[in-house]
């Protein structure tokens, strides 16, 4: 047991200790890894297989020749994004993606305990698009694979406005929204210019990778269970651009969907011949 | 709809919709539905309104011709009653048929090779189809279904009110539709019936098609009737009881009128009387099956042994 724990990337006090039950919390590890977190940032531009991309889906298609304008329009439309090399096609280079935290998770079996990791990645532009992917696999390099892959999938887009008097960019959230998952709050608060973020160190990860640079925020719950708690962010952020506010009022005509728009293309010119 | 009477519900179609029982519902209803019932009878059924019915079903074929792709129609029938006029439709319209068993995750997991996309679902019956219905929900699909009043309207978009138990009611819809389609596309004229039968869209019990099947067969082996050269054979088979026929042959037999009669047979009163005439003519004849020569005297008592 103890081998076993020590041929698993060396987590150094873990080995011992892990008689009996896996009763440990994740949360007394997270601060083994600390060091090691601030390594991993810009890692995933480096060695990447060149791989062409086959998509799998219409819109897959549709983005790989170019028929889509931006990522906007697929967030009009609210079409699922199944394949994340749509997100690359758009967002590529100006993404950056760091991982929050990896936590080993354990299930009991007969032999002992059997360990994975838990990723938790979060991805953004620092332009208003923010992501939030979490993986689990046997070994920490999948995870954060997986994650990262995951974070890009759920990319949504963040609204940004003022505190007072538009002038300049938007810097601020528009209004205050609040986000919720589990027991944790997170209610974010438009702040004015220069006060930067006020929240605590994993909110504040998200928020900066968002682009929101004023904010301040309150929560509750249970902050500590670290998952939750960016989870929580993620949705206050989502929820920015489900709020009704005065000027989106007005009346936009319905746009047809790229699927009815480029129904040409995507059944390749070849309409089904029917009987009569 | 009001300015033009082209779309109106027609008699003929009304009588094809009464006499397949479209417009029974079942004995319950769901809220949603209740807009859709006329009036329930006094044995609990409810009867849907009819025009109601043909209104939606036009609606419905709106949609479905809108869409460019006739391939991207996906037409479901998990229940055998739907399948045969599912897979006619599709046959008839271009559309995609799913019968029989509906794979989870055909429209959400696109690692799957039957991954498909479509843009719109046409479903028989909310209840049993609701595995379609709800991973429809997640990919942004919209979709019809042929709705009986207690069937849940939840994630269909156009609900065609009918009785979606009855083999014939079911066929009888899919066919409707599958004509309105053609219509509204300019594929088929309006003025002029359509020459595909309804009866195609039924579904068929196994039991009647072997039963059919068997039919046809004998249709094929059945020996005409006025064909007399196996008159022997024929009057042996009649007469199963006769005791000569293994005793005696016609070389044997010198004077017919002195041979013991056997006790089948029915005209055996007519023997005697016409026994002289008749000894002659067997003597003439030639001792085989008696044949055609004779039909005259065997005539008579050939009636009476029927």
């Amino acid at each position: 047991m103890a081998d076993r724990g020590g041929f698993r990337g060396g987590f150094g006090g873990r080995g011992g200790d892990r008689g009996g039950r896996g009763g440990d919390r994740g949360g007394d590890r997270g601060g083994d890894r600390g060091g090691r977190r601030g390594g991993r940032r810009g890692r995933g531009r480096g060695a990447k297989e060149e791989k062409a991309w086959v998509p799998v889906t219409k819109l897959g298609r549709l983005v790989q020749a170019g028929k889509i304008q931006s990522l906007e329009d697929i967030y009009y439309h609210a079409l699922p994004i199944k394949e994340a090399e749509i997100i690359d096609n758009f967002l590529g280079p100006k993404l950056h993606d760091e991982v929050l935290k990896i936590m080993p998770v354990q299930k009991q079996t007969r032999a002992g305990q059997r360990t994975r990791f838990k990723a938790f990645v979060a991805i953004g532009d620092q332009d208003g698009h923010i992501g939030l992917g979490v993986k689990c696999s046997k070994e920490v390099a999948t995870a954060i694979r997986g994650a990262i892959i995951l974070a890009k999938l759920s990319i949504v887009p963040v609204r940004r406005g003022y505190w007072g008097n538009k002038m300049g960019k938007p810097h601020t959230v528009p209004c205050k929204v609040t986000g919720r998952c589990g027991s944790v709050l997170v209610r974010l608060i438009p702040a004015p210019r220069g006060t930067g973020i006020v929240s605590g160190p994993v909110p504040k990860k998200l928020l900066h990778m968002a682009g929101i640079d004023d904010c301040h925020t309150s929560t509750s719950g249970s902050t500590g269970t670290l998952g939750n708690f960016a989870k929580a962010t993620y949705d206050a952020m989502t929820k920015t651009y489900s709020y009704l506010t005065p000027d989106l009022w007005t009346e936009m005509g319905l746009r047809a969907s790229p699927y009815s728009a480029h129904a040409e293309f995507l059944s390749k010119g070849g309409f089904k011949k029917t009987v009569i | 709809m009001a300015s033009s009477d082209i779309l109106n519900l027609r008699t003929d179609d009304g009588m094809k919709l009464l006499v397949c029982n479209t417009h029974l519902g079942a004995q319950n209803v769901d809220f949603q539905m209740e807009s859709y019932v006329y009036k329930r009878r006094p044995d609990g059924i409810h009867i849907i309104n009819m025009r109601k019915t043909w209104e939606k079903l036009v609606l419905a074929a709106r949609a479905i011709a809108a869409i460019e792709d006739p391939a991207e129609v996906f037409v479901i029938s998990s229940r055998p009653y739907g399948q045969r006029a599912v897979l006619k439709f599709a046959v008839h319209t271009g559309a995609t048929p799913i019968a029989g068993r509906f794979t989870p995750g055909t429209f959400t997991n696109q690692i799957q090779k039957a991954f498909r996309e479509p843009r719109l679902l046409v479903v028989s019956d909310p209840r049993t189809d609701h595995q379609p219905i709800m991973e429809a929900s997640y990919v942004n699909i919209p979709v019809i279904a042929f709705a009986n009043t207690d069937s849940p309207l939840r994630f269909v978009d156009i609900a065609v009110p009918c009785n979606n138990k009855a083999a014939h009611s079911i066929g009888l819809m899919w066919w409707l539709l599958a004509r309105e389609v053609l219509r509204i596309r300019g594929t088929l004229a309006r003025d002029k019936p359509w020459n595909i039968m309804v009866d195609l869209f039924f579904y068929r019990d196994p039991e009647e098609i072997e039963k059919e099947e068997q039919q046809a067969l004998t249709d094929k082996q059945v020996v005409p009737r006025q064909d007399t050269s196996n008159y022997a054979a024929d009057w042996v088979q009649q007469n199963p009881d006769a005791p000569a026929v293994g005793g005696f042959s016609v070389e044997d037999v010198k004077d017919w009128a002195a041979e013991p009669i056997p006790a089948g047979f029915q005209g055996g009163a007519q023997w005697n009387e016409g026994a002289a005439a008749t000894t002659t003519e067997w003597e003439r004849s030639a001792p085989v099956a008696p044949s055609g020569g004779n039909q005259e005297s065997w005539g008579g008592n050939n009636e009476n042994w029927g």
